[in-house]
């Protein structure tokens, strides 16, 4: 008994050796990469973040595309689109041969349907704010609902031909009356066609005496300003002028999906490859979590001539370290960001050309705290901070120093200059701390840097540490939390300074500006500032392009004199990509959408000389 | 009475000495063990010396002698401003090293008398902030070698009380006592270190600990690691003293009325030293080990103090094809090594020389 | 026999349940949660999230409904990652950590097992003292350090093998061996040790006496007994393969469990992070019991009670 026992466990063993060294064969992409940290989802009306950004504009494609260099809006399903007089009313018309990778046309229908999942309640898309500039879109998404307006009422039942995952019965109505009893589910009375009737949303679908349980019961979407005016013809009416409306349509969120497979699978189960359907330049073949995405290119793309590459790996690679020797041993065409600590050595090299592009780096303050309470103190701390030092010495990858919150960048974009607030100056720095009563720093409380843990960001605050303690005697301590408890002590304000970073959406001044508006949730430097909010207000509805930038100008003006920020420096994009990759460009949004990438074969043999070398790397691949 | 009970404690006690005596004997027999220790005193001594030794600030940030690689001249930059008030001098030392304990200010400033403005030049290099990689590992050092006492200490506490109280109560207590001990084994331990040092660090809750408790991240850091590494301990403990229970110097105090607190204390614990010096110096190279790979993990000792295992991951950060900072890696790995190493080696010693039956534990 | 298996069962569930109610009101008590991000949201939609995963329930109601469900055995979808069930990432990541680690264990017993016999029938030669030196070393070193020392070596230098990924064996190698390394070393020691100790008694005396030859009193008499010690290392060993291959995956970009169990703790994705510590818990739980188990295996005086 025992001898056999011993014979089995050495065969297990073996068996298990067996099986633990055994890999299948994937045959390598055309084309790969390496896209950061896993993908949160490909529901392109959850996402959010770079990584997800690049592989949804793979999948689907919206009414325009963004042109890979300019990033002027380019057709997209919409082959051309019309603004009206006033600048509210946007009409797209579709491209009739437009498919779905089930071979299906993509119709102003689906558009209609996608943007109303997206802003749906049940939907909770994060980027949901984005689309409330159309007309009543907001009171859609939050259920802001009021005595005589239209509602719309989602029942637990579903008709009877019915999809398996379709909304429940619809019925619209006008809200008569609301009775919330104390409870935070009130029962609300509705006319339709004549004849009142009382809801109140539950879970469940039960039902008790007079009372019909909904699923959901919000703003009527037939009143929000999104219409398929026919298939090919889809209309959006805006709450005020938005010029940059098209190309935030271009947006990945915006994306549409399919209602069919939506409503068949569900979310999400409709997101898998077997059943996932799409409309972009390429399709999903796999998906394994934390390896690679692959991508094959779809023979359903209405532009399908113009793709080059037939397969692309997408590879998620949290670490930058281990991007680069992925690059640097062959493994991929195209790394995202490079680890700081090798800038300088790379800057030589010719595939290595980091170009600034709109994103901030700076410093919240906690003007609530005090000394921070006082302007004259922000501005001196603001004033001995030697941003030539952390580009040049900490970063040192071309990072441009700031001296605003809307990033200089920008004016060749768009016609504006933002001001700046002085700069590097030692000496008025120490003068406005003496006259806050700190000269030389005595009697100021130590000051408290909060940043999420991270390498970076570790070693700029030890840099600004040093100088504030030479220029200003100042004592500073720095705080380093993980993601979540950092973002919770930001959002409770239990924090003095803090650092923060910002990517802008869209190529516009407000993107930025708005994130010092008092009612915008992102402003956690407890600083609001009435002329400051009236500007923001005035220029968010301004008609004409030039007085907007006026008004957003002067309300940088006073954004700067107050301080409660410290603008560091710009972002630089890091990719690092091979000579041979063509239709890859740097701009400002460091947008490479991937249907424009191609290969040149014939560089590529000419810079890779020795194909024995090619072959061992791909077979190693 | 009491004198009798005396008389019979202290037999043990001189059954202890001459163990001990014996021990000591048979431990300088093994060259191994021997080297192990000189190295390990040389080591502590350095720590604690630390702040005499003529060493660049570990704090000082030169980003432009950043990466600079093991040279043997001296640094341009002097240790102090030539002709600085006390305030100035104050400031720049506080830059440099940070705040201080009294002990290591006054060594500080006895050093500045000594030495001036002389330091030694960056012989290992300099990392990516130019701060200076020997003086960094010595500071880094001290922290390292408290974490592993410290932890290792709280985690004797807790196992020798757990496992002798365990093993004297006997009956059903025990047995759940090492019910649990089981249960625990089969704990990640690592998510919940993770979990609880998120929380302890949040900073309303970092700053009442700090505040009304004088605790810092550091504390208790050295309290969740030690109360990692006693489950071992309190099962070696147990059998030990299952095994003295029923001793007959045990039996004489209870049959004298000696209470339980007093048996368990004043005979028991002091009989126990021997398997408890030595899962000591087998438990240090374990904490110190969990402590790198927390800082690996990011949740280690936190900037700007340094520790060992901080200062190895912050070099592995710099490894690519590009370049190769070899000696961001390789002297903290040594420092490591070396330590744990010793300590290896002067466990094993301990173990052999003290208790030879306990050999394959 | 069977009442041995029952009572082990018992505590199993017993010790789930509490691993279970512990890592929840921890988690819970971690600030912050499964969405914050530096995006901060409009308090509508932030609500509008919380309602969709439900986390705007009192914390009691969330905790029954979230251990009624594990005890049906679902585990949910991922917070971060919704487009997956956690029961697919595990079963996507275990089978790598899983590879990763069983060669990991090939190496050390592979390295360690010959090792320790060798030195310890050429005890007190160079031989012995150089094995258990670098045995030593090998405890005493971090795998982080070890790793990024072969890294420096087998990548860079002598371009052997890749730098990081999954797919291939040569991918394989590199992290199995610096993930085994440290518990080859704990396994030649223990080996070492285990045979002196053997090789000085009576019966392998009697042996010899016998005449037989030295190849057959090491391995079918001697090796037998000087298992015992390292077999009840194993049970931790694999255990610490585990855990420890968390920060091997990280280096080498290896997809398996340890980069999921870390990160999901890191940030709050509540679901995978419960799942994750369930999968090691009930993991580490078996493999205590298997080494018990195999104890009454190797020596036959060993009784299960």
């Amino acid at each position: 008994m025992r001898r056999y026992l011993g014979y089995a466990i050495v065969i297990a063993c073996l068996g298990m050796m067996g099986w633990a060294v055994s890999f299948g064969t994937l045959p390598p992409a055309d084309f790969t990469f390496s896209n950061g940290d896993e993908i949160k989802t490909i529901d392109p009306a959850i996402s959010t973040g770079q990584p997800e950004g690049r592989i949804i504009w793979a999948l689907f494609e919206g009414l325009c595309r963004w042109h890979p260099e300019t990033l002027e809006p380019i057709p997209g399903v919409a082959e051309r689109w019309e603004v009206s007089e006033d600048k509210c009313t946007y009409t797209f018309f579709l491209r009739p041969e437009a498919r779905w990778s089930d071979d299906t046309p993509v119709t102003a229908h689906d558009f209609h349907y996608s943007l109303r999942r997206f802003l749906h309640p049940a939907t909770a898309a994060e980027y949901g704010k984005e689309l409330w500039y159309v007309k009543n879109a907001r009171r859609f998404t939050t259920r802001d609902v009021s005595v005589g307006d239209p509602v719309e009422i989602e029942l637990h039942q579903q008709p009877e031909d019915a999809l398996p995952f379709a909304e429940g019965i619809v019925l619209r109505g006008t809200l008569v009356n609301v009775d919330d009893h104390g409870d935070d589910r009130p029962i609300f009375t509705v006319e339709i066609d004549g004849r009142t009737q009382r809801f109140q949303r539950t879970d469940e679908g039960s039902t008790d005496d007079g009372v019909t349980a909904c699923r959901m019961l919000t703003y009527d979407f037939d009143h929000v300003g999104i219409r398929a005016i026919d298939r090919q013809t889809l209309e959006i009416r805006l709450n005020h002028p938005v010029p940059y409306f098209v190309q935030l349509m271009g947006f990945y969120p915006f994306s549409p999906v399919n209602r069919r497979c939506v409503e068949t699978h569900g979310y999400p189960g409709w997101t898998r490859p077997e059943n996932l359907v799409s409309n972009g330049a390429f399709r999903l073949k796999f998906r394994r979590v934390r390896d690679r995405i692959r991508l094959v290119k779809s023979p359903t793309y209405w532009n399908r001539d113009q793709v080059q590459l037939e397969t692309i790996d997408a590879l998620a690679v949290k670490s930058t370290t281990t991007m680069l020797n992925l690059y640097m041993t062959g493994k991929v065409d195209w790394i995202t960001s490079v680890p700081t600590e090798v800038v300088t050595d790379l800057m030589e090299r010719d595939d290595f050309k980091p170009s600034p592009y709109l994103a901030l780096y700076y410093y919240l303050i906690n003007t609530q705290r005090p000394p921070l309470d006082d302007p004259r103190v922000r501005r001196a701390l603001a004033m001995a901070v030697d941003r030539d030092e952390i580009v040049e010495r900490v970063t040192r990858s071309g990072q441009v120093p700031a001296y605003s919150l809307v990033p200089e960048e920008i004016s060749k974009y768009v016609d504006y200059t933002p001001p700046a607030f002085g700069g590097f100056d030692p000496d008025e720095a120490r003068r406005l701390m003496a006259e806050a009563g700190y000269p030389d720093g005595r009697g100021c409380p130590r000051i408290e840097v909060l940043y999420n843990t991270h390498e970076s960001h570790k070693a700029i605050a030890e840099v600004v540490q040093a100088q504030w303690k030479r220029h200003l005697g100042v004592d500073v301590t720095l705080n380093n939390q993980e993601w979540g408890a950092y973002l919770t002590s930001r959002r409770q304000g239990r924090y003095m300074i803090a650092r923060a970073g910002w990517i802008g959406d869209y190529i516009d001044p407000n993107t930025f500006l708005d994130l010092f508006t008092s009612d915008n949730p992102q402003n956690q430097s407890g600083w609001s500032h009435d002329e400051y909010d009236r500007l923001m207000k005035a220029a968010q509805v301004e008609p004409d392009n030039q007085r907007r930038m006026e008004l957003f100008h002067a309300a940088e003006v006073i954004l700067l004199d107050e301080l409660p920020m410290i603008p560091f420096y710009v972002y630089v994009s890091q990719s690092m990509v091979r000579p041979w990759v063509t239709g890859f460009y740097h701009n400002i949004q460091d947008v490479h959408p991937l249907w424009a990438i191609g290969i040149d074969e014939s560089l590529r043999e000419k810079l890779r000389p020795g194909s024995r070398g090619l072959r061992i790397e791909e077979a190693r691949r | 009475m009491n004198g009798s009970t005396e008389t019979i404690a202290s037999v043990g006690t001189q059954q202890g000495v001459s163990l001990a005596k014996e021990a000591w004997r048979r431990l300088r027999k093994s060259w191994t063990a021997t080297l192990a220790l000189w190295t390990l005193v040389v080591l502590a001594t350095l720590a604690v010396l630390t702040p005499l030794l003529p060493l660049q600030p570990p704090r000082r940030v030169e980003t432009d002698r950043a990466f600079e690689s093991p040279t043997l001249v001296g640094p341009e930059v002097p240790l102090l401003p030539s002709e600085a008030t006390p305030d100035e001098r104050d400031a720049a030392l506080a830059e440099g090293f940070g705040r201080l304990d009294p002990l290591s200010e006054l060594m500080l400033r006895t050093r500045a008398n000594v030495f001036g403005g002389w330091s030694i030049p960056s012989i290992f290099g300099t990392d990516k902030l130019g701060r200076d990689i020997l003086s960094r590992l010595f500071w880094g050092g001290r922290v390292s070698l408290t974490v592993g006492l410290v932890a290792a200490l709280v985690s004797l506490v807790i196992g020798v009380t757990y496992g002798a109280v365990s093993a004297y109560a006997g009956g059903w207590v025990d047995n759940l006592m090492m019910r649990l001990v089981d249960v625990m084994y089969s704990v990640p331990f690592i998510f919940v270190v993770i979990f609880l040092i998120t929380i302890l660090n949040a900073e309303g809750i970092k700053e009442v600990l700090e505040r009304d408790y004088g605790v810092n991240r550091m504390v208790i850091f050295f309290f969740l690691v030690g109360a990692i590494y006693w489950l071992t301990m309190a099962r070696v403990v147990r059998g030990q003293v299952l095994s003295l229970r029923n001793e007959p110097f045990v039996e004489a105090a209870r049959a004298m009325g000696a209470g339980h607190g007093r048996i368990l204390l004043h005979h028991i614990v002091p009989n126990l030293w021997s398997v408890v010096i030595v899962y000591l110096t087998l438990t240090i190279p374990r904490v110190m080990l969990f402590e790198a790979f927390l800082s690996f993990l990011g949740l280690g000792v936190e900037p700007p103090d340094v520790s060992w295992g901080l200062l190895a991951n912050e070099g592995i950060q710099a490894i690519t094809p590009i370049r190769i900072d070899w000696w961001l890696v390789a002297y903290p790995g040594l420092a490591l090594g070396v330590t744990l190493l010793a300590l290896n080696f002067l466990g094993d010693g301990l173990r052999d020389a003290l208790d030879p039956r306990m050999k394959n534990r | 026999m069977t009442a041995f298996f029952l009572r082990r069962a018992l505590w199993l569930v017993l010790t789930l349940w509490i691993v279970f109610t512990v890592s929840f009101f921890l988690m819970r008590s971690v600030p912050g949660g499964p969405f914050s991000q530096e995006r901060e949201l409009e308090p509508q939609i932030a609500e509008l999230i919380q309602e969709r995963y439900r986390l705007d329930d009192p914390l009691w109601q969330q905790y029954l409904r979230e251990l009624t469900a594990a005890l049906r055995g679902d585990l949910g979808y991922s917070y971060r990652k919704p487009d997956f069930s956690n029961a697919e990432i595990i079963s996507q990541g275990l089978p790598v950590s899983a590879s990763l680690g069983i060669v990991a264990l090939a190496f050390a017993v592979l390295l360690g097992l010959p090792a320790g016999i060798i030195s310890a029938v050429r005890r007190g030669t160079l031989v012995d003292a150089g094995l258990m030196l670098a045995a030593t070393v090998g405890i005493a070193l971090p795998n982080f350090i070890i790793a990024s020392v072969l890294i420096i070596l087998l990548v860079f230098l002598i371009p052997v093998f890749p730098a990081g990924g999954w797919g291939s064996l040569n991918q394989l190698i590199l992290p199995a061996f610096c993930l085994g390394a440290p518990y080859a070393a704990f396994i030649a020691r223990l080996t070492r040790t285990g045979m002196l100790d053997v090789l000085s008694q009576d019966y392998i005396r009697t042996a010899y006496a016998k005449g037989l030859a030295d190849r057959v009193v090491i391995l079918r008499h001697a090796l037998r007994l000087a298992m015992v010690p390292v077999v009840s290392f194993l049970g931790p060993a694999i255990a610490g393969i585990l855990t420890g291959s968390l920060v091997i995956e990280q280096i080498f970009a290896i997809p398996g469990l340890g980069a999921h169990f870390v990160e999901a703790a890191l940030m709050s994705d509540y679901t995978l992070a419960m799942a994750v510590v369930l999968l090691y818990t009930v993991l580490l739980y078996t493999m205590n019991f298997v080494v018990d188990l195999s104890y009454s295996l190797i020596d036959p005086r060993v009784r299960l009670e």
